[in-house]
């Protein structure tokens, strides 16, 4: 490894973050319509299904208890689960018909076509998180997927709804995206769902 | 006037609502992402030589054969997981480093809350895990988290390394005399509070990695 000052590994650590964040701020349209549906969704009586694998996994604990614990008080709990969590599930699933299945398999037996499906890749790539929101999509619910990098398969697979990018291939500057992105998520999810009369098909257009 | 009147006013302008929610939502969605972009730009001013010096010692502790125990509560539970995960699965080339998630032993946490408390969740197993050399790694957005405190009075105890990340002024961590190196995100929000404690968190790996390499 290339001999550098620690002052200059700090302050390149802080830098490659930089881009990447202002990059989200211009994504703010997708994040806007991401929410719209989502709420929708809440509103018809859906539920969250949020899924990753690695680090991702526990971003779908995250998720799930900003959406079932709000931070702020008077925000309604929401239906939110993550189907990352439970070694138990994982492991059989796993070992009975492979890794790829963990989510998929879930989603068959829980899904419906009014929840929503969340699914969280840094690199786009993750193949169980693919095979999950394939089965979400034929099963009718919403698809959102949080990817960073190239936006991988997950991205180009064409089975996505709203496929929201971080503009870095660092996976630990990706999560950090994630974090901001899913808070937000949270956040403005509430901001339509408090207003049922924005949540008609036709209100917001 | 309620508090997402109070956020979000727009809202309530009186009819106008269906043109303009969209892009008012889009306007507040690129300020807080601009404000956490700002948010990190102060901590790597205010934080980066701490980190270092704390980077330092743990590499130290990992070379000597150290293990890292890391804990928190909620969304700083799972924030105690992905630290974990990065120490023993981190990004290619990087070699894995021994780390344990406290809080996602649900039989652990069940019986000790069932038992004793839930105040003891993390201080039993601190108590059952560290060794003196190895690093116990504490999250709160408060500082307030009374299981946080109690596994870093165990920990300091035991001839751990002690390190936490606390928001708004720090709260009773930043009064605790068991934390040695404490990373404070000045912030009122707990959601900004996470995302830049996640980078402060990565950045401390990221040194930690090079220390451990010698090369910091």
């Amino acid at each position: 490894m290339e001999r550098r000052s620690a002052a200059d590994l700090v302050r390149d650590a802080f830098v490659r973050r930089t881009a990447p964040g202002r990059g989200l701020a211009e994504d703010a349209e997708a994040v806007a319509r991401a929410c719209h549906d989502m709420a929708r969704r809440f509103h018809r009586g859906g539920r969250l299904l949020v899924f990753g694998e690695g680090s991702a996994a526990a971003d779908a604990q995250h998720v799930a208890v900003e959406f079932v614990h709000p931070v702020l008080v008077g925000r309604r709990a929401l239906p939110a689960v993550s189907l990352a969590g439970d070694a138990a599930t994982l492991t059989a699933i796993a070992g009975s018909q492979g890794l790829d299945a963990v989510f998929s398999a879930q989603l068959r037996l829980l899904a419906s076509p009014a929840d929503i499906a969340l699914g969280l890749s840094a690199d786009g790539r993750c193949a169980s998180v693919l095979r999950g929101l394939e089965t979400a999509a034929e099963l009718g619910a919403l698809t959102v997927a949080l990817v960073g990098g190239d936006g991988g398969d997950i991205a180009r697979g064409g089975v996505v709804e709203h496929c929201l990018i971080a503009r870095s291939a660092d996976p630990c500057v990706v999560k950090e995206i994630h974090v901001t992105t899913y808070h937000l998520l949270w956040e403005l999810v509430h901001v339509f769902f408090d207003q049922s009369g924005l949540l008609e098909p036709e209100a917001v257009q | 006037m309620t508090g997402v009147e109070t956020l979000y006013p727009f809202l309530y302008d009186g009819g106008g609502i269906t043109g303009h929610v969209l892009s008012e939502v889009r306007r507040s969605t690129a300020e807080k992402a601009l404000e956490i972009v700002a948010l990190r730009e102060t901590l790597a001013a205010s934080h980066g030589e701490p980190l270092v010096a704390c980077a330092r010692r743990m590499g130290e502790a990992f070379r000597a054969g150290g293990r890292l125990l890391a804990f928190g509560n909620g969304g700083s539970g799972t924030d105690a997981q992905s630290l974990a995960a990065l120490f023993t699965s981190p990004p290619a080339p990087a070699r894995p480093l021994p780390a344990l998630s406290l809080p996602q032993d649900t039989a652990a946490l069940t019986a000790l809350s069932n038992d004793v408390g839930f105040e003891v969740v993390f201080a039993r197993q601190v108590a059952a895990h560290g060794r003196a050399g190895d690093i116990a790694v504490g999250l709160s957005t408060s500082g307030g988290s009374a299981n946080v405190l109690r596994a870093f009075g165990e920990a300091a105890r035991r001839g751990l390394m002690t390190v936490g990340f606390a928001g708004y002024d720090g709260g009773a961590m930043a009064e605790a005399e068991t934390i040695e190196h404490l990373f404070v995100v000045p912030s009122a929000s707990v959601h900004r509070i996470q995302e830049a404690q996640t980078t402060l968190f990565h950045v401390l790996w990221e040194l930690t990695r090079h220390a451990v390499e010698g090369g910091l």
